[in-house]
């Protein structure tokens, strides 16, 4: 077997190459938009905002202060918060595995 | 890793004194009729404030109660902590025979602990219920 | 506003009328009273009701607020003269043979101690008002 051959085997590696980087090219927003990435990380944050809003009400009320229904209210938004995260998440799951599941 | 954050720690520590409280209250309430008797107060804040400040012996766990914490000091409970601040207050006006316990604020007192102390457990159990549905991921 | 404040406010509330209720009995009960440790007739005690702005009570921090707790601030006695009634016999007697009664009409402190008591229902029920309110609010995080 000669080397060329080999070295034919491996331009279709390059070709992958080229598809990865083309891939990541065109996940790229347009122009003045958001990529995925960053509306996930938004997301994520926002709800982890939810959650520290609602530690600090329950933390103000244990302390003998603050406003019993500002708490109820912050503690039920992050239980709804933190349940949508949750179906969000297994729904991209269940997205990556159908895409992964289609084969090339 | 770290599951239990601080927030729930301090409800913890409001859940022991509030219990306290309760106690300080009901014994007074007991003791409405005792003749010279002065009514025992706690002062929620400061209880609270001590409390939390002898957290940082209570990071290190202990097995049996002769165990120091970390200033070398005995780690005591939040409720430990609570007990040893109740004081004899001055109470109203004592009546005739001495006695000064003023019932109605001492129940109106009474009644605003146990609101506090439903409100702390009510934010405890809804926190665990969100880590809890964390962890199961929704199903 | 302290979601509380009106609990400790409604049981000062109850403080003061449970001592106004224990004066109008004490004037019933005395109402015919010529001698006592002073010397002279029983005189009617009223009380003096005081509000003065909420303070933070055992240190505990609050949000001032606008409204006001009833306190008692003392408690006078009613200088005024009761009936007079010739009895030159009665041990009590002035050098006019005149007796001083006490200065307590009972129709007034009848109506006293009635609007106390109704006083007393209507801040009991300000408190179980506040506590159905304070649960309805706990219940929205179920």
């Amino acid at each position: 077997m000669s080397i060329e051959s080999i070295q034919n085997l491996s331009t279709p590696i390059k070709g992958i190459d080229g598809l990865e980087s083309g891939a990541a090219e065109r996940a790229r927003p347009a122009a003045g938009g958001v990529s995925f990435a960053e509306t996930l990380g938004q997301a994520i944050e926002s709800v982890d905002k939810i959650q520290l809003e609602a530690d600090g009400q329950a933390a103000k009320v244990a302390n003998g202060g603050g406003n019993l229904h500002e708490m109820s209210l912050a503690l039920e938004k992050a239980d709804v918060a933190m349940r949508l995260a949750v179906k969000v998440r297994n729904k991209l799951l269940d997205a990556y595995n159908e895409i992964m599941k289609m084969g090339v | 890793m770290k599951i239990f954050d601080a927030t729930l720690k301090t409800l913890e520590r409001a859940l022991d004194v509030r219990l306290v409280e309760q106690n300080v209250l009901a014994g007074n309430v007991a003791n409405a009729d005792t003749p010279g008797y002065k009514p025992k107060e706690l002062d929620f804040t400061a209880a609270m404030k001590a409390a939390s400040s002898d957290a940082g012996a209570e990071m290190m766990t202990t097995t049996s109660p002769g165990h120091l914490g970390l200033n070398g000091a005995a780690v005591s409970s939040a409720s430990d902590i609570a007990t040893s601040m109740v004081l004899e207050g001055r109470g109203t006006a004592p009546s005739f025979d001495g006695n000064a316990v003023d019932l109605d604020r001492t129940m109106a007192g009474m009644a605003e602990n146990g609101l506090q102390y439903g409100a702390s457990a009510k934010a405890a159990g809804k926190k665990l219920a969100i880590l809890r549905y964390a962890v199961d991921g929704g199903g | 506003m302290d979601f509380l404040t009106a609990l400790r406010i409604s049981g000062s509330g109850l403080s003061v009328e449970r001592t106004r209720v224990n004066l109008a009995s004490s004037n019933l009960a005395n109402a015919e009273t010529t001698r006592t440790a002073a010397g002279g007739p029983y005189q009617r005690l009223d009380p003096v009701i005081q509000a003065i702005p909420f303070g933070p009570m055992l240190g505990q921090a609050t949000e001032p607020t606008p409204a006001l707790n009833p306190i008692i601030a003392s408690i006078v006695a009613d200088t005024s003269l009761g009936r007079k009634v010739y009895s030159p016999g009665h041990p009590d007697a002035d050098p006019e043979g005149f007796v001083t009664f006490p200065n307590v009409n009972p129709v007034h402190e009848v109506v006293n101690l009635m609007s106390a008591s109704r006083s007393y229902e209507a801040n009991a029920t300000a408190i179980e008002t506040l506590k159905t309110m304070a649960q309805r609010g706990l219940d929205i995080a179920r």
